[in-house]
C-alpha cells in the first residue's frame, strides 16, 4: 500500500466535498492540482480572503525558509478545500486545528481563521526558534501529544536550519511512520498518513518512498496486522513486555522522550518513547517493540550498506570486530530481544573502527554531525568500561550438533580425541539447550583457549562463573586468558579470586576484599600457600601465572617446573613453561617445552601457534611458517595466526604464497609447507 | 617499563629483551634508525606515554628521545597494538588517521609488524 496510491489514485472524492473526509486526497490535490485552488476557494462560503498565500510569504520566520515556505502555503490549500466538508469527525479537528503558528504578524488573519475554522482545544505550540535540537524535539512532541488529545498534528514550518542529516532524516521518517500507527491506531491508514506527511514536511524531510521504507512496509503490515487481529497475548508479549517495563523503570521522566530523542537516536531513545505512550498502546506494543528494531535494523543496515559500497579506502569495513556490535547492543538492550538483532548486526561486519572513521579520521578533526560524536562517545565509554576482553560468547552458525541427543557427552568425547573445533560446536549445542550448565561452559572455555581463542574463552569462562561462582578451575583460566590478552589487572584479580575461593588457603586472605589486589601482596599470599602444602600442583601452577604477570620469569619458570614434577602428564603446564620461557627470550628451551606438549596433546593448537612464534622470534621465518600453516589447519578460526603466518611469509620473501594466506587457501599453504 | 598499565608496555618490554638476542640484533642492523611513540590509553594526545624504540643501538627505554627521532608516532594503545601483531594494517590506519606521523615518511614505512617480537600464549 504505497503512498503513491493513497495519493493518485481512487479520486471518490469530489472536491465540493459532499462525501466524507478524505483528507489525504484533498492534500494529493493540492500537490497535484493547483490549478485548482482559485476554484476551490471560490467555493468556500462567504467572503474568504484568508488563504491568499501572499500575506503567508510576509512574515519574516517563514519568507526566509527556502524550501519550506511553498509547502507551507500547500499546507493551506486544504484547508480550503477541507472547508467544505468540516462535518465529519476526524476532518473536523483535523481542519480545525491547522492553525498557522503563533506569528505576532499574522494577528489579524488568525481571527478570522478563528471563526472560519472551528478550533478545537488548545494544541501544543512548540517553540519555533531556539537551538535545532529543542525545536525538533518540540516539533515531535506536539506530533505525539496530538494524538491522545485527538486533535491531529499541526504542519509548522520549521527552520531549515534544524541541519537534519540525512540519516536523522531517514532516521525521523520511520519511527514516525511507526509512531503514528500507535497513536492513531484508531484512524484509517490515510488519516495515518496524512499526519506522517505533515510532520515530515513541517520537518522538511522528504517523504518519497525510498528503499527501506518499501522493504519496511509488508513487514509493518504484517507485524500490525498480527496485533490487530491476535486477542490473546501474542508470542512476543512476554518478551515485548519484559522490555518495556525494564526501560519503564529507567526512563520515567515524562519528558524523556524529547530529550532522549535529541541525544541518542539509538534503540534506547526509541524504546522509552514506547514507555511513555505505554498505557494507550495494549495490543500495539508488542508490534511495536517488534518494528522499532526493525525500523533500527533497517536503519542500521541501510547505513552499513552505503558505508561498504562505497569503495574509498577510508570506508573498507573490516572483517572481525562484530564484538562491538554485540557489546554494544548488550549494553544498551538488557531486555530479551537482542538476540536477532545482534545476529543481524553480527552478518553486517561492521567494525568498531566505523565510527571513528566517521567522525575522526579522513573527514577532519571532529564531525559536524552531532549524532556521530554521541555515537563516539558510546563507544569510547564502552572501551573504558570494557576495556577489557568484551565478555560476549558468539555462537557459531550452522551448528550440525544442534538437536544431537546427549550433546555434552559428545562434546567431552569429541575433546578427548583432540578434535577441538568439533568439541567446540558440540558443547555450544549443550550450552544452547542447558544455559546453566557450567561444566558445559568451563568445558567450552578450555577449548577455545587450547584452540587459541582467548576472547571467545573469556566469554564462555564469564558463562561458567555465572553459573557456578567459585569454580576455581574457571577462575585460574580465566586468570591465563586475561594475562594473554595483556590485561594485567583483571588476571590479578581473577587469581586472587581463586585463592579467595580456595577451602584451604581461603583463609590466609584479609578478609576485607579488593577489588584491585595489590600484585605482591598476591605473590606473598600465594607463597605461604605453598609453603602450607607444597605438593599442591595447583598452587605452583598459579603462582607461575603471577610470576608472569609480573615479569620476574625466572621464578615463573621455576613454579612451573615444581608444577611439572608433580603433573608430568599436564600439557597445559608443558605450554606454559614453554610460553613463560618464550617470552624471557629463551626461545630454545622453549621449543622443547613445547614439543613435550605436543607429544601429549598433538591437536593442541595452542602449542603449535606458540612454535610458530618463537622460530619467528628467532628469525628463522621458513621454519615458522610450517608451524602456523599446521595450527590455522586445525583451528581455521585462529585468527592470529593467520596474522603472523602473514608476517613471517613477508620476512621468508615468499609474498607469492600472501595472496593465498589471504585468501585463506589452505590446500595451498599446505601442500607448499608441509612438516 | 613499570608502573604502566598499557598493554603496549608489555610489548615493548618483550621488545627490549628481543633486542638483545641475535634476531634482534640483525634488526639493528636491518632498520637502523629511532623511533618515538607516543602512545595513549584511549584517545590520541591524551594521557600519553611515550617510548623510544632505538633500532640503532638497540634498546627500548621510556620517555621522550634526548634529540630527534627519525619518525614520531602517535597511537592509542589498541591501535599499538594492533600494528605490532599484524592485525592492522599500518598504512590503512595513517589513512582513518588512526595514526599521526612526524619526522621522515621513508622511515615510518619501515615500523611494520615483522620488526616486533610475538607475545607467547601461556
Amino acid at each position: 500500500m504505497a503512498l503513491r496510491h493513497l495519493v493518485t489514485g481512487q479520486n471518490n472524492c469530489a472536491p465540493d466535498g459532499a462525501s466524507s473526509s478524505n483528507p489525504l486526497n484533498a492534500l494529493a490535490n493540492a500537490f497535484l492540482g493547483q490549478s485548482s485552488k482559485a476554484q476551490s476557494i471560490k467555493e468556500l462560503p462567504g467572503s474568504v480572503s484568508v488563504p491568499s498565500t501572499s500575506d503567508f510569504s510576509a512574515p519574516a520566520p517563514l519568507s526566509n525558509i527556502p524550501g519550506s515556505e511553498n509547502e507551507f502555503k500547500q499546507e493551506q490549500r486544504p484547508i480550503v478545500q477541507g472547508a467544505e466538508f468540516i462535518h465529519g469527525g476526524p476532518a473536523n479537528d483535523w481542519i480545525g486545528s491547522f492553525r498557522p503558528p503563533m506569528v505576532p504578524e499574522l494577528g489579524g488573519l488568525e481571527a478570522e481563521f478563528d471563526r472560519i475554522y472551528k478550533n478545537t482545544g488548545t494544541t501544543f505550540q512548540p517553540p519555533l526558534d531556539g537551538p535545532p535540537q529543542r525545536v525538533l524535539s518540540g516539533v515531535l512532541h506536539s506530533f505525539l501529544t496530538s494524538g491522545p488529545s485527538g486533535v491531529p498534528f499541526q504542519p509548522l514550518p520549521v527552520p531549515a536550519a534544524l541541519g537534519l542529516s540525512e540519516s536523522d532524516k531517514q532516521c525521523i521518517r520511520d519511527r514516525s511512520c511507526i509512531m503514528a500507527r500507535h497513536i492513531f491506531s484508531d484512524q484509517p491508514e490515510e488519516y495515518i498518513q496524512a499526519q506522517v506527511n505533515t510532520l515530515l514536511h513541517s520537518l522538511d524531510i522528504d517523504n518519497r518512498m525510498r528503499g527501506p521504507m518499501h522493504g519496511q512496509y509488508p513487514e509493518l503490515e504484517q507485524y500490525w496486522n498480527q496485533s490487530q487481529s491476535s486477542m490473546g497475548p501474542a508470542p512476543m508479549h512476554n518478551a515485548a513486555d519484559k522490555w518495556i517495563t525494564e526501560f519503564g523503570k529507567q526512563n520515567n521522566n515524562p519528558e524523556n522522550w524529547a530529550n532522549s530523542f535529541e541525544q541518542q537516536y539509538g534503540p534506547n531513545g526509541w524504546a522509552s518513547e514506547f514507555e511513555q505512550h505505554q498505557s494507550q498502546m495494549a495490543m500495539g506494543q508488542m508490534g511495536g517493540a517488534n518494528m522499532a528494531n526493525l525500523a533500527a535494523m533497517e536503519q542500521s543496515r541501510m547505513l552499513a550498506q552505503t558505508l561498504a559500497s562505497n569503495n574509498d579506502p577510508k570506508f573498507q569495513l573490516s572483517q572481525g570486530a562484530d564484538k562491538w556490535v554485540s557489546e554494544f547492543s548488550s549494553q544498551h538492550n538488557p531486555g530479551a530481544l537482542n538476540e536477532n538483532w545482534v545476529d543481524e548486526f553480527s552478518k553486517l561486519n561492521v567494525t568498531d573502527e566505523w565510527a571513528e572513521e566517521f567522525s575522526g579520521g579522513g573527514f577532519g578533526e571532529s564531525s559536524a554531525d552531532p549524532w556521530v560524536d554521541e555515537f563516539q562517545e558510546h563507544l569510547s565509554s564502552f572501551k573504558q568500561s570494557s576495556g577489557t576482553s568484551r565478555g560476549v560468547y558468539v555462537f557459531s552458525e550452522n551448528n550440525p550438533y544442534v538437536g544431537h541427543p546427549n550433546p555434552m557427552q559428545e562434546g567431552q568425547e569429541l575433546f578427548r580425541k583432540g578434535l577441538l573445533s568439533e568439541a567446540v560446536l558440540a558443547l555450544e549445542a549443550e550450552v544452547l539447550k542447558n544455559p546453566d550448565n557450567a561444566e558445559g561452559w568451563r568445558l567450552l572455555g578450555v577449548t577455545h583457549a587450547e584452540n587459541d581463542d582467548d576472547q571467545q574463552a573469556i566469554a564462555a569462562m564469564m558463562r561458567a562463573l555465572e553459573a557456578n561462582p567459585t569454580n576455581l578451575e574457571v577462575l585460574l583460566a580465566l586468570g591465563v586468558s586475561h594475562t594473554n590478552e595483556l590485561e594485567q589487572g583483571e588476571a590479578l584479580r581473577y587469581l586472587y579470586r581463586w585463592l579467595q575461593n580456595h577451602p584451604k588457603y581461603g583463609g590466609l586472605v584479609p578478609p576485607q576484599s579488593t577489588d584491585s589486589p595489590y600484585g605482591p601482596d598476591v605473590v606473598r599470599l600465594f607463597n605461604e600457600a605453598a609453603q602450607m602444602s607444597p605438593e599442591d600442583a595447583s598452587v605452583h601452577i598459579v603462582l607461575g601465572v603471577l610470576y608472569n604477570l609480573s615479569r620476574e620469569y625466572d621464578k615463573a619458570i621455576a613454579s612451573f617446573k615444581t608444577a611439572l614434577q608433580l603433573k608430568p602428564h599436564d600439557y597445559s603446564l608443558w605450554n606454559k613453561l614453554g610460553a613463560t620461557q618464550a617470552n624471557s627470550i629463551q626461545s630454545a628451551d622453549a621449543i622443547l617445552a613445547y614439543q613435550q606438549a605436543l607429544d601429549l596433546k598433538p591437536n593442541y593448537v595452542r602449542a603449535w601457534a606458540n612454535m610458530g612464534i618463537s622460530y619467528a622470534n628467532q628469525g628463522l621465518y621458513e621454519d615458522s611458517i610450517r608451524y602456523y600453516v599446521r595450527a590455522v589447519a586445525m583451528n581455521p578460526k585462529a585468527d592470529n595466526a593467520w596474522q603472523y603466518l602473514r608476517i613471517s611469509l613477508s620476512n621468508a620473501s615468499r609474498a607469492d604464497m600472501i595472496a593465498a594466506c589471504d585468501a585463506r587457501n589452505l590446500d595451498a599453504l599446505q601442500k607448499e609447507f608441509p612438516l | 617499563m613499570d608502573g604502566s598499565s598499557l598493554k603496549s608496555a608489555q610489548l615493548l618490554e618483550l621488545m627490549h629483551q628481543h633486542l638483545a638476542t641475535d634476531a634482534g640484533k640483525e634488526l639493528t642492523k636491518k632498520v637502523g634508525l629511532v623511533y618515538q611513540l607516543n602512545v595513549a590509553p584511549k584517545k590520541i594526545g591524551v594521557d600519553e606515554e611515550i617510548f623510544v624504540v632505538d633500532l640503532k643501538k638497540g634498546e627500548v627505554t621510556k620517555g621522550p628521545y634526548q634529540g630527534k627521532p627519525d619518525a614520531t608516532f602517535s597511537f592509542t594503545d589498541n591501535d599499538f597494538l594492533g600494528i605490532a601483531t599484524g592485525k592492522t594494517n599500518p598504512q590503512i590506519a595513517f589513512i582513518r588517521g588512526a595514526i599521526k606521523i612526524k619526522g621522515s615518511i621513508s622511515a615510518a614505512q619501515k615500523f611494520t609488524p615483522d620488526i616486533f617480537p610475538k607475545p607467547a600464549k601461556l
